[in-house]
């Protein structure tokens, strides 16, 4: 996942919005853009962002917060999605999650101190027959055990 | 074209609401989001009221639900008691200590109940009015922000907001009285900023910030000794008509 640092200067921000003609149904299509490219929406780019759209502050800070995809926090350099729909949850997915809680010691919808890891469950990623699912940024982990948890996670900070 | 509301024959126009109608010919329907200035929202329900029409019956929303034929409408029936008793339970539970949703819980004979959760200390039922009436102003200082469960009204990353005027439009609009404003030693907070009272011309008592009347004279082009409080205003207009009327004597 390509992540932008903000000390970089807000001139990729500019770059992703300046594609986008001035009219406002663009704007969430320039929001998702920029989250993919800093992991979050700066306040800075979101300033930039009213300033092309000519849209208020207060509406782009609803939809920021409106939208799961969107977030005001950097989010970590792995996020991992714990399935809790019902296949995985009759299956042990609150099992995984207390487990990554552990190891992180962080809650669902936080991101770890070092910037590495996000937490977050969502509801179904319609792999049912691999329940309990988790999703590591596009990596997908099937039939999870808590000890298995523990060896993925290992293995990213390995590969650091 | 004529409708019948509550038995009594109403005058209405083509795609005028029923409420509006009601309310014309004196006949209570009882509302919470509803502005006479932002109508239409359509968001408490409370409105509600039973449309008959050929043979078809149906609970509509009554704020914003446009007459179109000469139908039949029923403010008060069994039904619709039932049915608003429950509306009325879950947003007391919103806005527990609303004067307005006490008194509507006492006349449908209903207690504080421990089966919902209640939200002490907000009282708001999240209709939205504020946020419409701040965006009618031009402002835009309000959105909603996050939504489901968490969903609140707020300025953006819930600071004093660098565009609001202090003009006081949402807390005057807000249905359950929570949005909080505080007004002493002429200064008036209000979400987190606190802006000086500058003196009505009329009477010398604060009533406007500097930033409203700063709004309003480039919006309307009146000269700041002609923005008033709303008492000079009253009397201004008062004046006005004494003036005009003067020479008119009844015959």
């Amino acid at each position: 996942m390509p992540a932008g640092s903000i000390e970089e200067g807000l001139s990729q921000a500019k770059e992703i919005i300046g594609k986008y003609p001035r009219e406002q149904r663009f704007l969430l299509a320039a929001l998702q853009d920029i989250q993919k490219h800093y992991n979050y929406l700066p306040r800075e780019a979101l300033a930039l962002v009213q300033e092309h759209f000519s849209v208020p502050m207060s509406r782009l800070y609803s939809m920021a917060t409106f939208y799961k995809a969107l977030t005001l926090k950097p989010k970590g350099k792995y996020v991992i999605k714990v399935c809790d729909g019902t296949a995985c949850h009759i299956r042990g997915s609150s099992l995984l999650v207390e487990e990554l809680q552990r190891l992180l010691r962080i809650a669902p919808g936080e991101t770890t101190t070092d910037g590495k890891f996000s937490l977050e469950t969502v509801n179904c990623l319609g792999s049912c027959a691999i329940a309990p699912v988790m999703v590591i940024n596009d990596q997908y982990y099937g039939r999870v055990t808590t000890a298995a948890v523990g060896k993925i996670l290992e293995d990213l900070e390995a590969k650091e | 074209m004529i409708i019948t509301i509550d038995g009594k024959q109403c005058e209405a126009q083509y795609g005028e609401y029923i409420l509006d109608v009601a309310r014309r010919n004196n006949i209570f329907i009882p509302t919470l989001c509803h502005s006479d200035a932002l109508p239409g929202q359509g968001n408490c329900r409370l409105c509600i009221v039973e449309v008959l029409e050929g043979k078809r019956r149906r609970v509509v929303v009554s704020c914003s639900y446009p007459v179109k034929g000469e139908v039949e409408v029923l403010t008060n029936t069994e039904k619709i008691r039932k049915m608003r008793k429950n509306l009325i339970r879950l947003l007391a539970a919103a806005a527990p200590d609303s004067d307005f949703m006490r008194d509507l819980q006492r006349e449908y004979g209903l207690e504080e109940e421990e089966r919902f959760q209640v939200y002490r200390g907000e009282d708001c039922i999240l209709c939205g009015l504020c946020v419409r009436a701040c965006e009618e102003v031009g402002i835009y200082a309000i959105s909603t922000v996050n939504r489901g469960i968490t969903k609140k009204v707020s300025t953006p990353y819930a600071e004093p907001s660098a565009v609001c005027i202090g003009c006081g439009a949402c807390a005057r609009v807000c249905p359950t009285g929570s949005i909080k404003m505080k007004e002493e030693n002429g200064r008036r907070e209000i979400w987190g900023k606190t802006f000086a009272l500058l003196p009505c011309p009329g009477c010398g008592k604060p009533f406007i910030t500097r930033e409203e009347l700063a709004y309003v004279q480039a919006k309307t082009g009146l000269e700041p000794a002609e923005i008033l409080c709303e008492k000079c205003r009253q009397k201004r207009a008062a004046r006005k008509m004494r003036d005009v009327f003067k020479d008119v004597t009844m015959k």
